[in-house]
C-alpha cells in the first residue's frame, strides 16, 4: 500500500484512464507543491545538459582567468613600483650627493683661494667631476619634458654658470697670482668682484634651493605612487576575493542544479521502469524539455505506450482465447453427450440384438467419449483459471493439505507425509488448493510402486515460500521437464482415461498469472520433486 | 383409475425428445405428448387449442436454447395470456448450467428436468413426482 502510494505520485495519468492506471490528479498535493518548481526547471532545461555542463564549466573558467589576469596585472604594477622606487632612491641619492659636492666645491674653492694649497683644488676638482657624472646620470633617469627635467636643466645651467663664471676664472687667477704682484692684484680684484659682492653666494644658494625643490618633488611623487599602489593592492585583493567566491558559488550552484536535475530525472525514470516491471504499463512522465533527460523520458514514454498497447492487445487476445476455448469446449459437450445417450440407449434397449463384436465396439466408443469429455472438462477448467476473482483470506496450509488428503484416491500403499508445521498465509485459497491438489494427485496417480510416499514440505525464502511436493514414483526424464507443463501433454498412453495432461498446465497457468514459478527436479527411476514459489503475504 | 397426462414438449433437439420419451416410458408414466420445435410453434399449438376450446396440456417441458423463440421468450408469452398463466412448466437444463436455472427462477416455473435425463436425479425427481401424482389423480 505504501509503495503504491509513492509510486503513483510520480506519474501523471495518460488521457485514457484504465483500471490498472496509476492515478494522479492536478489537485494532488504532490503536483500542487512541485508544479511551480517543475515549470521553472523546464524553462532552464530547454538547454541540453551537456551544453549546461560546458557553459557552467566555461563561466567558472572565465571567472578564474579573470582573477588570474587581475592578479598578474597587480604583480606587474608592484614590479613597476619597485623599479620606480629604486630609480627614485638613486635620484635622491644623486641629489644629496650633488648638494654635498656643491658644498665641497665651494669650500675647496675658498680654501684654495685663501691658502693656495693644491689639496683644496683636488677636492674641488673631484667634486666637480662627480657632479658632472651625477647630472649626466640624472638626465638619463629623468625625461626632459617632465617638471623635474626642466628643474634639472636649470640646475645644470646654474652649475655650469657657477663653475665657468666663478670657479674656473678664480682658480686660473689664483694659480697665476703666485708669479708676480700684478697678477696678485688682478686676482685680488677678481676675487673681490666675484666673491665679496656675494653674487657667487647667491648663485650657490639658488642651486641648493633648486636641488631641495627637486628632491621634494621626488619625495612627493614617491609618496603618491606608494599610496596608489596600496589602493591598487587593496582593490585587487577585493576583486580577486569577490571573483573567487563568485566562481565557487557558481560552481556549487551549477553542480547542485545538475546533480539534482539529473538524479531526480533518473529517479523518476527508475520508478517508471519499476512500475512497468510490476505490470503497470499505462504510465508516463513529464518530458517537455529539450535536454537529453527529457528525450530519454520521451523515449521511455513511447516505449511504455507501445508496451501498454501491446500488453492490452495481448491481454485481450488471451481473454478471447480463454473465452473461445470455453465456448468451444462447452458447446462440444452437448453433441458428445448426445452420442453417449444414443450408445447408452442401444446398450439398454437392444443388448440381445447385438453381436459381441458390436458390443465391444460400442464399449470403445464410450471410452473415447469419456476421454473427449475429460479433455473438454480439462479445457474448461484451464480456461476458467484466472476468470474468477479470488479473495484474499487467511489460509492455513496445514488444513489445506488435509483437504487435499481427503480427496485423494484410496491408494493404500502410498503415504502422504507432510512437514509438521506448514505456514499460515494471507492469500487466495482456491488457486493454492488447486496447485496442491493437482501436484499431489499427480504424484498419486502416476505412482508406479506398491509402497511409496509423497512428501510435502517448504522453505522460507525472503518474501516468498518454496513449496516442495516430492514423490518416489517413476520420475520424469530431463527432456520432458518443460513439456509436462504444456496443456494436453501427458506421458501416459492415449487411451488412459485419467490422464488428460491438463493438471500441470493449470498449475503453471495459476503460477504464471501471479508471476510465480515452478520447476521440477527428477531423473527416471528417481522420483520427482515439484518446487513452486508462493508469496508469503500479499 | 389413472389419468393420461397431457404434455407439450418444447425442444428442438430430436435426441432430447427421444430422451424425454424414453425416460417417461421407463417411469411408467401414462402420457400423451405433443412436440413443438421452438417457442413460436408452441405458442401456435396453444393458441389453436385455446381457440378450439380443447384441453390445454397438463405440463409443458421447455428447453431454453432454441431457434426463433427461446425458452425465456416463450415463458414471457405464456405469462402474457390469462388462460395460460397457470400452466405448469418444467425447464430442461443441462446439469451444471446453474445460470439457466437461476434465470428461470422468478418466472414461476414448476421445476427443472436435468439433461441427460437420469432416473434418480433429485432435481428432476420433483418434476416427475408431480407428474406421477397427477397421473394417480392425487393432489
Amino acid at each position: 500500500m505504501e509503495t503504491d502510494h509513492i509510486r503513483t505520485r510520480r506519474f501523471e495519468p495518460l488521457p485514457e484512464t484504465g483500471s490498472d492506471l496509476c492515478q494522479l490528479h492536478v489537485g494532488h498535493p504532490f503536483i500542487r507543491d512541485h508544479l511551480p518548481n517543475l515549470m521553472d526547471w523546464r524553462n532552464l532545461n530547454n538547454m541540453k545538459i551537456s551544453y549546461t555542463i560546458l557553459a557552467g564549466f566555461f563561466s567558472i573558467l572565465l571567472l578564474f582567468v579573470t582573477t588570474t589576469f587581475i592578479n598578474y596585472r597587480q604583480s606587474e604594477r608592484i614590479n613597476e613600483n619597485s623599479e620606480a622606487l629604486t630609480r627614485s632612491s638613486t635620484i635622491l641619492k644623486h641629489s644629496n650627493r650633488f648638494q654635498r659636492n656643491v658644498l665641497n666645491m665651494v669650500s675647496g674653492l675658498r680654501g684654495y683661494l685663501l691658502t693656495n694649497e693644491p689639496f683644496f683644488i683636488q677636492a674641488y676638482d673631484s667634486a666637480m667631476h662627480e657632479n658632472d657624472d651625477i647630472l649626466h646620470e640624472l638626465s638619463e633617469l629623468i625625461p626632459d619634458s617632465s617638471a623635474q627635467g626642466s628643474m634639472l636643466a636649470e640646475i645644470s645651467a646654474l652649475n655650469t654658470h657657477w663653475s665657468t663664471e666663478f670657479g674656473k676664472p678664480l682658480i686660473e687667477a689664483r694659480r697665476s697670482a703666485g708669479g708676480s704682484d700684478s697678477s696678485m692684484a688682478a686676482f685680488n680684484k677678481l676675487y673681490r668682484a666675484k666673491m665679496v659682492t656675494g653674487i657667487e653666494k647667491n648663485i650657490n644658494r639658488s642651486l641648493q634651493n633648486k636641488f631641495r625643490e627637486f628632491s621634494n618633488y621626488e619625495y612627493a611623487s614617491r609618496e603618491a605612487q606608494r599610496a596608489g599602489l596600496t589602493a591598487s593592492i587593496r582593490n585587487t585583493r577585493r576583486i580577486s576575493f569577490f571573483l573567487t567566491v563568485l566562481s565557487i558559488i557558481a560552481g556549487i550552484g551549477i553542480a547542485i542544479f545538475l546533480a539534482n536535475y539529473i538524479s531526480s530525472g533518473v529517479v523518476k525514470m527508475v520508478h517508471m521502469a519499476e512500475s512497468i516491471s510490476q505490470g503497470h504499463y499505462k504510465v508516463s512522465m513529464r518530458a517537455t524539455g529539450k535536454d537529453e533527460l527529457s528525450s530519454l523520458a520521451r523515449a521511455l514514454n513511447n516505449m511504455a505506450g507501445v508496451l501498454a498497447e501491446n500488453i492490452s492487445l495481448l491481454k485481450r487476445k488471451n481473454d478471447e482465447l480463454d473465452q473461445f476455448a470455453y465456448i468451444v469446449a462447452h458447446d462440444l459437450k452437448a453433441p458428445l453427450r448426445g452420442i453417449d445417450n444414443v450408445v447408452t440407449w442401444i446398450e439398454e434397449d437392444h443388448t440381445t440384438e447385438l453381436s459381441p463384436k458390436v458390443t465391444e465396439y460400442l464399449g470403445l466408443i464410450k471410452g473415447r467419449i469419456k476421454r473427449a469429455e475429460n479433455l473438454l472438462n480439462g479445457i474448461l477448467s484451464y480456461s476458467r483459471v484466472g476468470r474468477e476473482l479470488q479473495q484474499r483470506e487467511t489460509v492455513d496450509v496445514n488444513q489445506l493439505i488435509e483437504e487435499v488428503r481427503e480427496s485423494l484416491p484410496p491408494h493404500s500403499g502410498i503415504q502422504l507425509e507432510v512437514q509438521t508445521v506448514l505456514p499460515v498465509l494471507q492469500t487466495e485459497k482456491l488457486p493454492l488448493l488447486q496447485v496442491f491438489t493437482n501436484l499431489i494427485t499427480n504424484a498419486y496417480k502416476y505412482h508406479d510402486k506398491p509402497q511409496g510416499y509423497v512428501k510435502v514440505y517448504f522453505k522460507h525464502l525472503g518474501p516468498t515460500y518454496e513449496f516442495y511436493v516430492e514423490d518416489n514414483g517413476p520420475g520424469i526424464a530431463q527432456e520432458y521437464h518443460r513439456k509436462i507443463f504444456t496443456i494436453f501433454q501427458t506421458l501416459e498412453e492415449r487411451d488412459s482415461f485419467e490422464s488428460t495432461g491438463v493438471g500441470l498446465a493449470i498449475v503453471k497457468k495459476i503460477l504464471d498469472d501471479r508471476k510465480l514459478s515452478i520447476r521440477v527436479q527428477s531423473e527416471p527411476g528417481q522420483g520427482a520433486t515439484f518446487i513452486f514459489t508462493w508469496r508469503a503475504n500479499e | 383409475m389413472l389419468k393420461v397426462i397431457q404434455i407439450l414438449l418444447v425442444e428442438d433437439d430430436n435426441l432430447d425428445v427421444i430422451d424425454v420419451g424414453r425416460t417417461l416410458d421407463k417411469m411408467a408414466i401414462l402420457y400423451k405428448m405433443e412436440v413443438a420445435r421452438n417457442g413460436e410453434e408452441a405458442v401456435r399449438i396453444l393458441s389453436e387449442k385455446t381457440a378450439a376450446g380443447s384441453e390445454l396440456p397438463d405440463f409443458i417441458i421447455l428447453d431454453i436454447n432454441m431457434p426463433k423463440m427461446n425458452g425465456f421468450e416463450f415463458l414471457d408469452a405464456l405469462r402474457s395470456r390469462d388462460e395460460w398463466k397457470d400452466l405448469k412448466v418444467f425447464v430442461l437444463t443441462t446439469s451444471g448450467e446453474k445460470e439457466d436455472r437461476l434465470a428461470a427462477k422468478g418466472l414461476g416455473v414448476a421445476g427443472y428436468i436435468v439433461k441427460p435425463l437420469k432416473l434418480n436425479n433429485p432435481v428432476s425427481n420433483d418434476a416427475f413426482n408431480l407428474m406421477i401424482d397427477l397421473m394417480n389423480m392425487r393432489g
